[in-house]
């Protein structure tokens, strides 16, 4: 700049004495002020350099200076740019004089410049100081006209589309630029001489287009503009519209390109297929790809293709895969599965497609002459089919949860997955995941443990298949397994569910929310398994025999882990909890009234099988004591009379008041401890007792009876005034309602006080008993625990004052929602004196508990409550079940009892 | 040098079998030691004897307790409170507890740091005998002692000679272990 500015002063006084200076003002001084590299030698400054002027110096001024006139580009700004950028761009060619042949003066100059004559005359260098003189005029009058309004749409909020406008506005500046160049220009060049002045004015006009606009900004909006569009040309946009899905319905017929993986799946043959996805693109998506293909053909006119757009476009088409992936994938878990076949079949023909058109067109300029080398080549897709297939396995192993919750409907979910667990990482990834899940999905307190279960029983499954070794399966029961034997009633659940009716063949498992009678199916099929026997490792002629897995854990050993029982049991330490459940459950389905016990023997003997006789023997006696008394029952009423002969006489003594009586004989020591409520019966019932008895010490000596009045059922008919009124009830119930049997008097009335003291029975459960009875409308309470017999059922008219006052149900209510209300009540009456036995039974326990502390605290000398509890667990066999809370309340309650006292430290003490 | 350290290794093994096996054989004995004494603990608790108490000792593993006797009424121990340790063997019940007394005692039979001279816990020990028996034999012990083997003379002849003075001897010998 410094240099040169003499030189300029002096270049105008050489033309000033030619042209007027105005004319000056308008164009830019044909010298290149601000290109300091490429054109020092081609400036006219050699002129004056040169001692003496060569003779035609002022003919060639006058020629460049009448070209340079041409071919400048006149400074319309960047409105008329911009307003142009839709058409095809002719009208402000036009007006910009970009079009017009050069007069036939200029014509001649240009000519003239070109020639060799000029060529001579300058060194060699005429021409291209032509060139590069434009390229700088490229150059001033992008920057001074285009670049500031470019920026300006470059940060215009409008961001849908503003590529494109950008792009077009672009491309029109270089037609601009290059038409004159194009028409007048090259043609009086030699052909190799063309190219290299073309590639010349190019590369100036990209290298100010990417000066101008920063590609920081320019990228995301070529990724949005990119998404657009491959997300039509891929097809995915059909799948992840839903409304598309409804009208994809009416047009099913017709529409034969699709690469839905549903579709897919319809066609039956692999041609079939293979069409689908290549012929008959839709129009929609041929115009996408047509306007794509336009644009990015713009895009690298003007300068902002190259490996930068490259780059963009890798990013997106990253994205696609994932994006295709999920949206034909997602939930598509049927099987046999087919989605890797489809993956395959869609990159190579869809998106490999589309790569090879896009990079074809955004190559970068040093591979222009071998644009071949850019091509995708084979190894390349092969390359992105298992890239699809990783993606894939990520989108299973992250909905893998729900697969395993579908099961089995979702098998094909975890065949896919097959596919992907092929090497540790991505094993370790899946089991990683899946734990992850687990523990924030379903190892919680909100989960009930038989839908833990349930879930467990799938996973099993489901990893039995994903992986038939089981080292996966291994890894991720540890947290379920150790989370479940944390739950109490995991036991109760279990042994529930094998004792649970399996359906009947051919029916499906359905296992309602309580119980798991999908268990008990299993047992039945496990056994059926089972008799094919297994040799596992030990079996030398398995052909199909093959090592654990590298990232078997050190103590993984090879189990059955398919055998669902077998992984269910094997949770607890020892089969005896599991048996004591087995024994408690059994007790309670034992003593129902019931003629056969089919399905209980049968699960006895099946489980068996697994656990060995002698585990399971005190159960087995249990059924035998079953089936034992009622042969026994047989023999002692005979022998003692009881039962009547013929079976019509029978009814006679129903009549007759005098009750049949059968009893089930327990062997104590077999049986759990059961929950039990003492009352006195009613007193010829005592007499057929103690008949039933003698009878049964003649038959069985040394042995005795204790009656257990609290289970049992009793079948009752009352007579009343107006009905009869036959059930089968508890025990305690008829005894209640055996207690308003009325001697003399119509009308009798109890309150709760006095049949507790009469019948021995605790309160809570004579309440119980009486509300039952309200709710089968016997009996009627008023005013609160008092109770009569309602020995004809009142009309509506009686109701008000009949109603029961402690249901406090307005008068209006019909006599159906009383009962229903009074059934109600009974029911939790009846909850509320199971919840009183319940009690007490923990009170008995803890009287055994209390000894130890006894113990513990005179031996041991005062100890704080921690070291108690510790202690406690230690030494009580089965393990001390209360919390530190618990016993705290519990030890409290002593203290005041006098009986411990706390000294210092919070140590408790006894007291002697 | 060399030949040694080739000796051990080859030895290795075949100790390391031995150590192994010993430990397999020790757990099993501890396992049915502790299942014994556990049994013998649940019974004390169920059908505890008056004056009598006996409990584990707090370091967890069942193989030490303290037992507790009252002093038998009528007798010069009377109201007063005995603490003893029984350490029980891994081969017990085959062989008898070491049982001491912990609250000093003065007793013919007993000495001066708490060794008692009981002929069911040396040569007349028997399997059938347990904590509670060995209990029972103490508290008639302090009752009846037995003269004729005494291990402190001189309380064998004052109880002969000046129960007085005996129960003088007693009290001022006895010190209460509870607030240790």
């Amino acid at each position: 700049m410094i240099s040169t500015a003499p030189l300029t002063v002096g270049r105008r006084r050489i033309f000033g004495s030619v042209f007027s200076p105005v004319l000056l003002d308008a164009h830019p001084p044909p010298h290149p002020t601000f290109d300091r590299d490429q054109t020092p030698k081609v400036t006219p400054s050699h002129s004056h350099q040169s001692t003496e002027p060569r003779p035609d110096q002022e003919t060639w001024n006058q020629a460049w200076h009448a070209v340079t006139a041409f071919l400048a580009v006149p400074d319309g700004g960047f409105a008329p740019i911009y307003n142009y950028r839709e058409t095809d761009g002719s009208e402000i060619l036009k007006q910009w004089n970009r079009l017009s042949p050069p007069a036939k003066d200029t014509a001649e100059a240009l000519a003239f410049l070109t020639s060799s004559d000029a060529q001579n005359f300058r060194d060699d260098a005429v021409p291209w100081g032509l060139f590069s003189w434009y390229g700088d005029e490229i150059r001033r009058h992008f920057l001074t006209n285009l670049r500031t309004g470019l920026y300006e749409l470059l940060n215009s909020p409008e961001k849908d589309g503003l590529l494109r406008k950008i792009v077009d506005c672009l491309q029109l500046a270089r037609r601009i630029y290059l038409a004159p160049i194009v028409h007048y220009l090259l043609p009086l060049l030699a052909t190799p001489e063309q190219g290299r002045v073309l590639t010349q004015l190019q590369r100036n006009f990209h290298t100010v287009v990417s000066y101008s606009l920063p590609w920081s900004q320019i990228s995301p909006l070529l990724t949005a503009e990119l998404a657009r569009d491959a997300l039509v040309i891929l097809g995915i946009d059909t799948l992840t519209d839903d409304s598309s899905e409804a009208s994809q319905d009416d047009m099913e017929v017709d529409r034969k390109y699709s690469v839905s993986y549903h579709d897919w799946r319809m066609e039956d043959s692999d041609e079939a297929r293979a069409q689908i996805m290549t012929e008959g693109e839709d129009a929609s998506v041929t115009m996408a790809r047509d306007r794509l293909l336009a644009f990015l053909n713009g895009l690298q006119l003007v300068g902002l293709g190259g490996e930068k757009a490259q780059k963009v476009f890798a990013s997106v088409m990253d994205i696609m895969m994932t994006e295709f992936v999920r949206a034909a994938y997602t939930e598509q878990w049927q099987a046999p599965t087919s989605a890797p076949q489809h993956l395959r079949q869609w990159i190579e023909n869809v998106y490999a497609r589309l790569a090879v058109q896009v990079l074809a067109i955004i190559h970068t300029p040093s591979t222009t002459q071998g644009a071949s080398s850019m091509d995708v080549s084979f190894g390349d897709v092969e390359k992105w089919q298992e890239m699809g297939i990783a993606r894939l396995g990520s989108l299973r192993t992250s909905e893998f949860f729900d697969v395993i919750v579908e099961w089995p409907a979702s098998i094909g979910a975890v065949e896919d997955l097959r596919h992907f667990t092929t090497h540790p990482a991505a094993r370790n990834h899946v089991t990683q995941w899946f734990i992850h899940t687990l523990n924030r999905r379903l190892l919680h307190p909100g989960a009930s443990t038989v839908q833990i279960l349930q879930l467990y029983i799938s996973i099993i499954r489901a990893f039995h298949l994903l992986d038939p070794k089981g080292v996966l399966l291994d890894r991720i029961a540890r947290p379920i397994r150790r989370y479940l034997k944390d739950r109490d009633d995991t036991v109760k659940a279990i042994v529930s569910g094998l004792l649970a009716e399996p359906p009947a063949p051919g029916e499906p498992v359905v296992s309602s929310s309580d119980t798991l009678v999908e268990l008990a199916a299993e047992l039945n099929k496990a056994h059926q398994n089972s008799l094919r026997n297994q040799r596992g490792e030990l079996d030398w002629d398995d052909m199909n025999w093959a090592p654990d897995p590298v990232d078997a854990a050190p103590d993984y050993r090879k189990c059955k882990s398919s055998d669902v029982i077998d992984s269910l049991v094997s949770l607890f330490d020892s089969k005896e909890t599991f048996v004591k459940e087995m024994q408690t459950l059994l007790a309670d389905r034992l003593l129902q009234k019931r003629t056969d016990f089919d399905q209980e023997m049968s699960v006895l003997e099946l489980l068996k099988v697994r656990f060995g006789d002698s585990a399971l023997q005190a159960c087995e006696v249990m059924l035998r004591d079953i089936f034992d008394s009622r042969r026994v029952d047989q023999v002692v009423r005979n022998d003692q009379g009881l039962s009547s002969k013929p079976r019509k006489a029978a009814k006679a003594t129903i009549k007759q008041n005098v009750p049949e009586i059968h009893a089930k004989i327990l062997s104590r020591f077999f049986w759990p401890e059961i929950q039990d409520q003492e009352f006195n019966v009613p007193d010829h019932i005592i007499s057929l007792q103690q008949r039933y008895s003698a009878g049964f010490e003649a038959l069985k000596q040394s042995r005795k009876l204790t009656w257990r009045n609290g289970l049992g059922q009793v079948t009752v008919e009352l007579d009343l005034e107006d009905r009869v009124f036959v059930d089968e009830v508890t025990t305690w119930q008829a005894t209640v309602i055996y207690a308003f049997q009325a001697e003399s008097e119509p009308e009798v009335t109890k309150t709760v006080t006095d049949l507790s003291n009469q019948l021995q029975m605790t309160a809570t459960l004579v309440r119980s008993a009486c509300l039952f009875w309200v709710s089968k409308r016997i009996l009627a309470e008023s005013p609160r625990d008092t109770f009569r017999v309602l020995e004809v059922l009142p009309t509506e008219d009686e109701q008000q004052p009949g109603d029961p006052s402690g249901s406090g149900a307005p008068g209006t209510e019909g006599a159906g929602s009383s009962s229903d209300d009074a059934a109600a009540a009974a029911a939790a009456a009846a909850a509320a004196a199971a919840k009183e036995s319940a009690e007490a039974a923990t009170m008995e326990k803890m009287n055994l508990y209390w000894q130890f502390i006894v113990g513990m605290l005179t031996n041991q000398g005062a100890l704080p409550l921690p070291r108690i509890v510790m202690m406690l667990k230690v030494v009580v066999p089965g393990g001390f079940p209360y919390s530190n809370e618990e016993l705290r309340e519990f030890l409290a309650g002593m203290v005041s009892r006098g009986k411990l006292e706390i000294v210092s430290g919070g140590n408790y003490k006894i007291v002697h | 040098m060399d030949y040694t350290m080739e000796d051990t290794q080859n030895s290795a093994p075949d100790s390391l079998e031995a150590t192994k096996l010993n430990a397999g054989a020790q757990r099993n004995d501890t396992q049915s030691v502790t299942k014994r004494l556990q049994a013998e603990l649940m019974q004390l608790m169920l059908s505890p004897s008056p004056g009598i108490s006996a409990f584990p000792d707090a370091d967890g593993n069942l193989l030490s307790w303290t037992a507790t006797i009252t002093g038998p009424t009528e007798t010069p121990y009377e109201g007063l409170i005995l603490k003893l340790s029984f350490a029980f063997s891994n081969n017990y019940p085959y062989a008898p507890p070491t049982v001491l007394f912990k609250t000093p005692i003065y007793h013919p039979n007993v000495d001066f740091s708490g060794r008692i001279c009981l002929d069911i816990l040396r040569d007349k020990w028997s399997a059938v005998y347990n904590v509670q028996s060995v209990l029972l034999s103490l508290q008639s012990l302090l009752g009846e002692p037995n003269n004729a083997s005494p291990l402190n003379a001189q309380a064998a002849e004052l109880w002969d000679t000046n129960q007085e003075e005996f129960k003088r001897h007693v009290l001022a010998r006895h010190r209460d272990l509870d607030d240790e």
